[in-house]
């Protein structure tokens, strides 16, 4: 029975393992050979080993640094807004959603949409001319601000990006709010717990969790930031909105810099494994 | 209590409305005449037309939006199909006999908080070599991929529900592994496919990045199509013309997502705090 098992598991195993293989296995390797070498898009297919020179030449090229430090401003940012307003959303409206749910489906709208989308219907909004943002802050306050330049752009995008997925931890903590138990609201309101008092003595501590994983994956998608950012207003002037994923996609197809483009992507790649481990190290203390 | 309620409506109108400002405003602006969009930017379309709706669907072949269309259908089909079938075998195995759940399932499951762009490149070399390049298959394949960790995971826990007496009493009745997995185990993970299935549909059909590197010509996805339409060709972006595009592909996801948005959410609740 045993060895017949192995061998069953191994089967089963087999189509998921194999297709990982092929699509990630080669390319791993790839990443690891450029990463290491010389090459231009000419002569794809003979790169010149060349050491650590690429490491160098991405921890010395300050825009690289520039491009880490937004992604990790845009991240932290962007979690924290979307984790605050939306879980203000839930718990506020949680009593008008119990009995119309498909509130629900509005709020989630924005999520459904490709962020690539929202960038562009952005510049749409936000257009001097064709813009109704623009239209109507001239005709109600007499001026609009110029939301892509230098100064603005960088809260433009923030804003951009929380109102597109606060709905994500919306409903997150809606569910974590609704799967809290009924008596023991009831049992708090008799004991006459104010609601203010309620929710920071009991309902927040039961949302800890949750609170957490929202801010979690926020963060990664706030970090890894690409489409929203890139179809709105590209690398952004003077380079103000390039993200790490926006850096790499422009040191390789824009300037053609395989090697560096490599090494950087390492570089993120390290830096994410990195993060995923301490977060799953701490999430697992606290479960 | 009936003040609270009003101003819970309020808060609720105003959220939905900042949220969903950009989706709006873009519906005005493709029911907008050629003249009244730069006449008029409000949000109230005076004069509603179809003419940019019929425009973006007989434009020139330099921007064929019928391909697109068909590029991005194709290519979330099989990002959305692919993984189910690998991932089903071994979401059994992982389920009821914990094989894989030390270091295989956490492995994959993150894949899915890696920034997408460390294997565009890489990629596009295979591609490039292999002849994948620019195909629909092979724009699908990389979905297939983005949409494995979710899947996997929606189907653990899909296997986990069933009562393992099912299981069971069918081995007792002499049916061997793989028969029992198809008759019994595959038809009782049919609500959790669907729900995979539009979840990794609308995750592929949104995709952008892949999009925008592994494909020029022949298997440009709606989204990065999308994008063509405000290249200005000469007299600037036709602005009209260009919401109407976003409409169109919006639309699919959007329905989708309408109607399937109790289950979304529940799926992504599933994704975020397990993960």
């Amino acid at each position: 029975m045993k060895p017949n098992r192995t061998v069953e598991n191994a089967v089963l195993a087999s189509p998921m393992v194999l297709f990982l293989l092929a699509m990630l296995g080669f390319p791993v390797i790839l990443s690891l050979v450029y990463g290491f070498s010389e090459t231009r898009f000419e002569a794809l297919t003979s790169p010149t080993f060349n050491g650590l020179d690429n490491f160098r030449q991405v921890m010395a090229d300050t825009s690289f640094w520039q491009a880490a430090w937004f992604s990790l401003r845009f991240g932290v940012i962007t979690a924290i807004l979307q984790c605050t307003l939306g879980l203000f959303l839930a718990v506020y409206l949680a009593p008008l959603i119990r009995r119309h749910s498909w509130m629900v489906a509005v709020l989630i709208i924005p999520m459904v949409v490709a962020p690539a989308m929202i960038g562009l219907m952005y510049r749409l909004v936000l257009h001097e001319f064709v813009g109704p943002l623009p239209h109507y802050l001239f005709q109600w306050f007499g001026a609009s601000p110029a939301f892509l330049n230098g100064a603005n752009v960088f809260k433009t995008v923030v804003v951009a990006e929380t109102l597109q997925w606060t709905p994500f931890a919306f409903v997150l903590f809606l569910t974590a709010y609704q799967a809290i138990p009924t008596e023991m609201r009831e049992a708090a309101t008799v004991d006459g717990t104010r609601p203010w008092r309620m929710f920071w003595k009991i309902e927040l501590p039961l949302m800890m969790p949750t609170l957490f994983a929202a801010v979690f994956v926020r963060f990664i998608d706030g970090f890894r930031v690409f489409d929203t950012i890139y179809t709105l207003v590209g690398p952004g002037p003077g380079g103000a909105t390039t993200s790490m994923s926006i850096y790499i996609y422009e040191t390789f197809l824009r300037r053609g810099e395989i090697g560096k483009a490599m090494a950087a992507a390492i570089l993120l790649f390290l830096s994410a494994f990195l993060v995923l481990a301490v977060a799953q190290h701490l999430l697992r203390r606290r479960g | 209590m009936k003040l609270h309620n009003s101003l819970r409506w309020l808060v609720f109108l105003l959220a939905a409305f900042a949220m969903n400002f950009p989706v709006i405003a873009t519906v005005a602006t493709a029911f907008k005449g050629p003249g009244e969009v730069t006449k008029n930017p409000s949000l109230w379309v005076q004069a509603p037309t179809l003419d940019n709706f019929i425009t973006v669907f007989t434009v020139s072949d330099r921007l064929n939006i019928f391909a697109y269309l068909w590029n991005s259908a194709v290519a979330a089909m099989i990002g959305s199909i692919l993984p189910i079938i690998v991932a089903f075998p071994i979401a059994w195995a992982m389920s009821r006999r914990s094989y894989g759940r030390a270091v295989m399932f956490p492995l994959i499951v993150n894949i899915r908080a890696l920034p997408l762009i460390i294997f565009a490149i890489p990629l596009y070399m295979v591609y490039s070599a292999t002849g994948l390049l620019d195909t629909r298959v092979g724009l699908g394949l990389i979905l297939a991929i983005v949409n494995l960790p979710l899947t996997l995971m929606l189907l653990v826990n899909a296997i986990s529900d069933i009562p393992i007496e099912l299981e069971e009493a069918a081995r007792v009745d002499g049916a061997r592994l793989p028969r029992m997995l198809m008759r019994v185990v595959l038809p009782l993970c049919r609500p959790a496919f669907v729900t995979t299935f539009v979840f990794g549909f609308i995750t592929g059909w949104n995709e952008f990045l892949f999009g925008l590197m592994l494909t020029t010509r022949e298997a440009v996805p709606m989204t990065v199509g999308a994008s063509f339409f405000f290249a200005s060709s000469g007299g600037g972006v036709q602005w009209g013309v260009a919401a109407a595009v976003m409409v169109v592909a919006a639309l699919p996801p959007l329905l989708l997502g309408l109607i399937m948005y109790r289950r979304l959410s529940g799926s992504m609740v599933a994704g975020a705090v397990k993960g």
